[in-house]
């Protein structure tokens, strides 16, 4: 009895506090995400019916998606730039060749992520296999990606089918958004995938690749793999920003880019590898999104929403910096 | 003509009882040539040293028994069947695993996850179970005496001792057969843990391979060694047979005088101090009052962790004190770091104590990281010029006994001596007056050790004044002409020559505060 008392004060020492593990992780994006959202009701009484948080879901969405395969890489210790390109493919795919009616959907769907996984090999390949650094071999598929895009569709046009566009930005019962179920689904996926051995080995090599290969994880598989998952992710992204626009845009991914390494951050996921996850990089990109609304409905031209967004990526960023600090001082 | 030898010598004539044995091994990369001609032979159930100075191939030996690489010619067995892993994990299914001297531990995931990877309990939906792999864990923890360990502890917040524990009990939890320990005890303080261990292996009749440079160590669990020299087995011994003497002998080929070198002090009393610290307080230290005179070599003892590594960093100006003064040459002194130290005065140079992460700069040549503090020297007006570097490089490196043809390569590419040599031959090439080397010679081998030991004494003997902390105790009695003992951030004792003896400073490092602080704490 008393060696079992003795041993208890060495257990809790190893781990965190609850108050640092609620700041450093996703709680402080999502405390972040309700102190703007208070603001944004203030100024929009509207802010709280369900047609405009479903809008504001559907604005969400496609950021979200974007930023969820981000975050995959990232935590792998990587960078991918394809996802602009692979965005803009899946987006001008759908406006040329609309699938009407919900078997069109599926199909579309399908489409999507099979473009996403496609890019996602070859980012695979030249990452995992060849060992080619990230941000070069993923900048190389992005331009080529942004080539096949401006093949299909050579200027801004067509039209997404109508059942997409219409459906998957609706309200089931006139109170769920569509878009948020899709959402959901894939953070319920996420949270299968992080604890099967795929999930465990990707913050292992983002934390120390060679260890984890002495540690017997196949780091070229789960490379590879990981560069599929988010292809799929990105291919949902393109979806639902196709479901958004109802048109097609060669350069449609483009804005997206810089946005999913913002919320990425935002959602504390450390740029050096092993550390995030998913929930919080999606409340990261729906924090920039809102801040997007908050600003636009504060009658601040749209020009100025960038310097806001990097002001407050600057300011997350340093926050946890110092709440880190905070929690090793003790 | 090695690689004529008859395939049946392999295991030679204790094929029988030999567990894993290698013969004629050789391994290039490139043009370097790391294993000449290896033979080893590992016993079921007994102890097996593996010694030889840092580049004599060790490393590289160890990587082929584990997988890590395949020899270029040379083959294995395996309890009498051909073997040759072409991976970690292949051998460790045919049961030889081994402890990493730089661990293998993933710092973000849990205890019982480390130990347990590759394969994970599973779940449903091939998901991993957490529990099951926590109660696995703390099972294995259990095993090996480690239960005061959380296995769901994240690594990365483990101390250092603790994650060489973690990294040895899943070598040894993996290790049917072989087990490899690789500098096990570069982080531990103590061994009687370790040592129970292995025993417990070698009656589960696990051979095993202890490679260390320590040969106290060395001779208390092993009875048998191996030696490597320049990549090719010299001898292997009954260590019982064996002296301390031939065996350093078979490791550098001449022996060497072990004992304290009287060094003749120039007198220094009427010279102003070097370096001058008066109650210096913060970051745990406390009213920490020394001296450093010209010609002086000052030795630091202490345990892991008691304020030695704060006192060095401060009198860089990489920490800031609270309170106390430092003087430099009479001076007092507020450095805003190690640049800044360098040109104070007649300077401070530092040789910090992570070689890999705060010495060298692994993709440059090692003349490049010799001049780096002094690249002026080695630029004809605004462009460094490849053969003042070499020159300006090549007169320090001859000062620490540095082969002129290294410096050249990659300093990435050369052993961890050669690597050691060129970071104190940089701090040589400074031209600083006083030296702060952080363990000078850690985890390098006997004869670097030689070497660094004459480039620190005739540093010294020059008028140079040398502030040195020090992990091995025989490196202070050796090279010290005083000694601060530190404990809990205070200095408990100090010696003067030939009071410094191993026992007298154990006792001090412990915090046996004695009355006998003869000098004053202010000198």
């Amino acid at each position: 009895m008393t060696e079992v008392q003795l041993q208890q004060p060495a257990f809790h020492d190893s781990r965190p506090g609850l108050v640092t593990r609620l700041l450093t992780g996703a709680g402080l994006i999502v405390m972040v995400y309700v102190l703007l959202y208070v603001l944004y009701a203030v100024q929009q009484p509207k802010a709280l019916t369900s047609y405009s948080i479903a809008a504001l879901i559907n604005n969400t969405a496609p950021l979200a998606l974007a930023a969820a395969g981000q975050a995959i890489i990232v935590i792998s210790r990587g960078f991918d730039l394809s996802v602009a390109g692979v965005i803009s493919i899946c987006n001008v795919v759908l406006a040329v060749y609309p699938l009407e009616g919900p078997g069109g959907a599926a199909v579309s769907v399908l489409i999507c992520l099979a473009i996403g996984a496609a890019v996602g090999v070859m980012n695979g390949y030249l990452v995992a296999v060849l060992k080619l650094q990230s941000i070069a071999a993923t900048l190389a598929t992005m331009i080529i990606c942004q080539g096949i895009a401006l093949v299909i569709l050579k200027a801004p046009g067509g039209s997404v089918a109508e059942w997409i566009s219409y459906e998957m930005t609706d309200r089931l019962w006139g109170v769920i958004p569509v878009s948020g179920l899709v959402l959901s689904a894939v953070l319920l996926i996420w949270m299968v995938l992080r604890r099967t051995s795929f999930g465990i080995s990707l913050y292992a090599i983002g934390a120390d690749e060679s260890a984890a290969a002495l540690s017997g994880i196949n780091t070229t598989r789960v490379r590879l793999l990981a560069h599929v998952v988010a292809g799929c992710a990105y291919g949902l992204a393109g979806f639902m920003l196709s479901a958004q626009t109802a048109t097609g845009n060669p350069s449609a991914g483009t804005p997206l880019l810089m946005l999913t390494f913002a919320a990425v951050a935002l959602g504390g996921t450390s740029l050096s590898g092993g550390r995030g996850g998913i929930f919080a990089t999606m409340a990261g990109a729906a924090t920039l999104t809102l801040l997007q609304k908050v600003l636009f409905s504060a009658g601040i031209a749209s020009f100025y929403t960038g310097m806001f967004q990097g002001a407050v990526l600057i300011l997350a960023v340093v926050f946890s910096a110092f709440l880190v600090r905070l929690g090793d001082r003790k | 003509m090695f690689d004529n030898q008859p395939e049946h010598s392999i295991g030679g004539t204790g094929a029988d009882r030999a567990a894993l044995s290698a013969a004629g091994l050789h391994k290039a990369y490139g043009a370097t040539v790391a294993l000449e001609h290896a033979d080893i032979s590992l016993v079921a159930g007994k102890v097996h040293a593996l010694l030889g100075e840092n580049g004599a191939g060790k490393s590289t030996l160890v990587r082929i028994l584990t997988g890590a690489v395949a020899p270029d010619a040379g083959g294995m067995m395996l309890n009498g069947k051909p073997y040759a892993p072409h991976s970690l994990l292949d051998a460790r299914t045919r049961k030889v695993a081994t402890a990493f001297q730089e661990l293998s531990l993933i710092p973000n995931l849990s205890v019982a996850q480390n130990l347990l990877l590759p394969n994970l309990p599973r779940a449903f939906a091939s998901m991993v179970s957490t529990r099951r792999t926590l109660e696995a864990g703390a099972e294995i923890l259990a095993r090996h005496g480690l239960d005061r360990i959380d296995p769901a502890a994240e690594v990365g917040r483990l101390a250092l001792a603790d994650r060489q524990r973690i990294e040895i009990t899943r070598a040894i939890d993996n290790a049917g057969q072989v087990l490899i320990l690789d500098e096990p005890t570069a982080s531990l303080a103590e061994t009687d843990w370790l040592f129970d261990q292995i025993r417990k292996a070698t009656q589960r009749g696990v051979a095993v391979l202890y490679i260390s440079h320590r040969l106290a160590e060395v001779r208390e669990i092993c009875t048998e060694a191996t030696v490597l020299r320049n990549g090719t087995t010299i001898a292997s011994v009954d260590l019982g047979d064996a002296s301390d003497g031939d065996i350093f002998e078979m490791m550098v080929g001449r022996k060497f005088a072990h004992q304290r070198k009287p060094r003749v002090m120039r007198s220094a009393s009427g010279e102003a101090a070097r370096l001058a610290v008066m109650d210096l307080c913060g970051h745990d230290l406390q009213d920490m009052s020394f001296e450093l005179r010209p010609g002086e070599i000052l030795g630091v003892a202490a345990l892991e962790g008691q304020g030695q590594q704060e006192l060095f960093r401060m009198l860089v100006g990489i920490e800031r004190p609270h309170s106390g003064r430092i003087e430099v040459d009479g001076a007092p002194v507020k450095f805003s770091g190690p640049r800044d130290a360098l040109k104070i005065g007649s300077g401070i140079a530092y040789l910090p104590e992570e070689r890999k992460t705060e010495g060298i700069f692994s993709g440059l040549s090692a003349a490049t990281n010799v001049v780096l503090p002094v690249m002026g020297q080695a630029a004809r007006g605004i462009l460094i010029s490849h053969g003042r570097e070499i020159s300006v490089a090549q007169a320090a490196a001859d000062r620490v006994e540095m082969n002129p043809r290294y410096l050249s390569f990659p300093i990435g590419d050369l052993s961890g001596g050669n690597q050691q040599k060129a970071l104190i031959a940089r701090t040589l090439a400074t031209g600083a007056q006083t030296l702060l080397l952080f363990d000078p010679s850690r985890g390098v081998d006997v004869g670097t050790k030689q070497s660094i030991y004459a480039a620190i004494r005739a540093f010294a003997d020059d008028g140079g004044a040398v502030l040195f902390y020090s992990s091995e105790l025989p490196e202070i009695v050796q090279l010290a002409d005083r000694c601060l003992a530190l404990y809990g951030g205070r200095i408990t004792r100090r010696f003067k020559g030939a009071e410094i003896t191993e026992q007298s400073l154990v006792a001090a490092m412990l915090g046996h505060v004695t009355p006998e602080i003869t000098e004053g704490v202010l000198a």
